[in-house]
């Protein structure tokens, strides 16, 4: 019994975890356009700046996130302001641009990964935070905070895409570019927004990644590929869909690590290719 | 209000209007009509922004607008309602009004703009918390009206209301924009239904092939040779 519960709730928590990096990957390919396969990159980087932050000015890693999404909103927005942009005046079509900026999102996984490297170098690191346990269930506290923490998050940013101004020209623009413009979005910032909040959420992804598990300057490509499995199976561009896709993904990741952690990657593709021959457009997909 | 010189645009090698001309004075009820391909949606497309034009000029109530973005050409009141509706399907009829009003100017007044438009347009807001996705063909349209009047224009361009809908309500729509320009609303009207079109506008461009082939009051219109042979079939 005790066993389910620490699955349910472990699951939860990477579930939240995975369904804010794959949201972050829905704004920047369903939105943007950018297949940004340096997603996991940033991940990375917002892990290493909050153990950074940890060790060089004390601060709490579950506050850094106000300093790492913030970071890389900005590294994001302005990424696609110079890189993007320019890919995207150049391209006569929206097919073109996105092989061009797959291309380029390549680049930038070397670019950041290696950057990385030489700042932080290449060795496990790691560092504990709220370790004691719950005394009456003996949950690692922990893992119950980042949790609180993920559903305040995904809440908060859901809110902001149903209610807000900015929130509605996003969903517009995701459904139509041409038509959100003529309503007087202006779309060249949207783009650049929807790139950099997608770059901010898989920063403070990483910076709670780094309360739970060791940290390493290659361990972003690994989530690259969780958040393209849970976009596609929650349907190309819905957010929604990746919220819920990240969940199952999630929950299917802690009950298999439990019984045997070596066949995680395998459970996830095996869940990945039966959601898509039951509906092959993905949860959430028309 | 608006006047077009010498205007021409291309889709990559093909050029698809050459040296158009075409004016709209303030208050005025102007038609464009044409043939299926004949250019007509891309002329709304190079003065809204959407496209940029390839040569010739532009201006909106004194202001040059060939090449600006269409942002910045709604914020001048210049509204543009696009070919087959495009409302946004995943979205409430009320979140679809939101979305027009998104410039700034006409932000802060949208709850008031909106009761004036399910005043004109009482089943959207019966429908208000439907998704758009949901409404009728006829009703997608009056939303896409409804949407282009959120802005607080003081022209509209509309394209082809009146597509694929059925002749009832096609009556029904351009009604509508009868009542729409008897408020003041400046409109050029681009539409393949020459016939209605000609009896509510008050002038009238012929386009062809990409070029200006005729234009007149469309009483005068309506009577030459030209236009009752290849538009009214008589």
């Amino acid at each position: 019994m005790i066993a389910f519960r620490d699955i349910f709730i472990t699951g939860l928590l990477l579930g939240g975890i995975f369904a804010l990096v794959s949201v972050g990957l829905t704004l920047q390919y369903g939105v943007a356009r950018v297949l940004n396969v340096a997603h996991g990159e940033f991940i990375m980087v917002g892990a290493f700046m909050t153990f950074w932050l940890l060790g060089s000015a004390n601060l709490n890693p579950l506050l850094s996130v106000a300093i790492t999404g913030p970071v890389a909103f900005i590294m994001g927005f302005i990424l696609h302001k110079t890189l993007f942009r320019r890919l995207m005046d150049t391209s006569p079509s929206l097919d073109i641009f996105e092989g061009k900026s797959l291309l380029a999102s390549f680049g930038l996984l070397y670019v950041v990964q290696n950057l990385a490297r030489i700042i932080w170098g290449s060795d496990v690191e790691g560092y504990n935070f709220l370790n004691s346990t719950v005394t009456a269930a003996q949950i690692p506290l922990n893992r119950l905070v980042a949790l609180a923490f993920v559903v305040v998050l995904g809440g908060a940013f859901y809110f902001f895409l149903a209610r807000t101004r900015l929130g509605k020209a996003i969903r517009a623009s995701a459904q139509s570019p041409t038509t959100a413009e003529l309503m007087g979005v202006d779309i060249r910032n949207v783009l650049a927004i929807c790139f950099g909040l997608g770059l901010g959420l898989a920063a403070i992804a990483g910076s709670l990644l780094s309360t739970l598990f060791a940290i390493q300057t290659s361990i972003g490509l690994g989530y690259t590929v969780i958040a393209m499995v849970v976009v596609v199976m929650g349907g190309l561009g819905s957010i929604t869909g990746a919220m819920i896709g990240g969940i199952i993904l999630g929950l299917v990741s802690s009950t298999v690590t439990f019984f045997h952690p070596s066949l995680t990657m395998i459970a996830y593709y095996v869940i990945f290719i039966v959601l898509l021959l039951a509906r092959p457009k993905g949860i959430m997909g028309k | 209000m608006l006047e077009i010189n010498g205007l021409s645009a291309s889709y990559g090698n093909v050029q698809v209007l050459w040296d158009v001309c075409l004016r709209v004075d303030e208050g005025e009820f102007v038609a464009l009509v044409g043939a299926n391909g004949a250019g007509k949606t891309t002329l709304l497309n190079a003065v809204s922004g959407v496209m940029k034009p390839g040569s010739g000029s532009v201006t909106f109530m004194g202001h040059r607008i060939d090449g600006s973005a269409p942002n910045a050409i709604v914020n001048l009141g210049l509204s543009h309602i696009p070919e087959s509706r495009q409302v946004f399907t995943e979205m409430s009829v009320r979140e679809n009004l939101e979305m027009g009003a998104y410039p700034s100017r006409a932000w802060k007044s949208r709850r008031e703009t909106m009761k004036k438009v399910f005043g004109l347009f009482p089943r959207l807001e019966e429908r208000a918390g439907q998704l758009a996705r949901s409404l009728s063909g006829g009703e997608q349209q009056m939303l896409a009206l409804g949407r282009g009047l959120m802005s607080l224009p003081k022209m509209c361009m509309i394209d082809e209301p009146s597509n694929g809908l059925a002749p009832l309500i096609v009556t029904e729509i351009f009604e509508i924009l009868k009542s729409l320009h008897k408020e003041g609303i400046t409109i050029l009207l681009v539409e393949q239904n020459v016939r209605q079109t000609l009896a509510i506008a008050d002038r009238a461009y012929v386009l062809e092939n990409g070029h200006n082939a005729l234009d007149g009051a469309c009483c005068d219109l309506a009577e030459s040779e030209h236009v009752r042979k290849a538009y009214l079939g008589h």
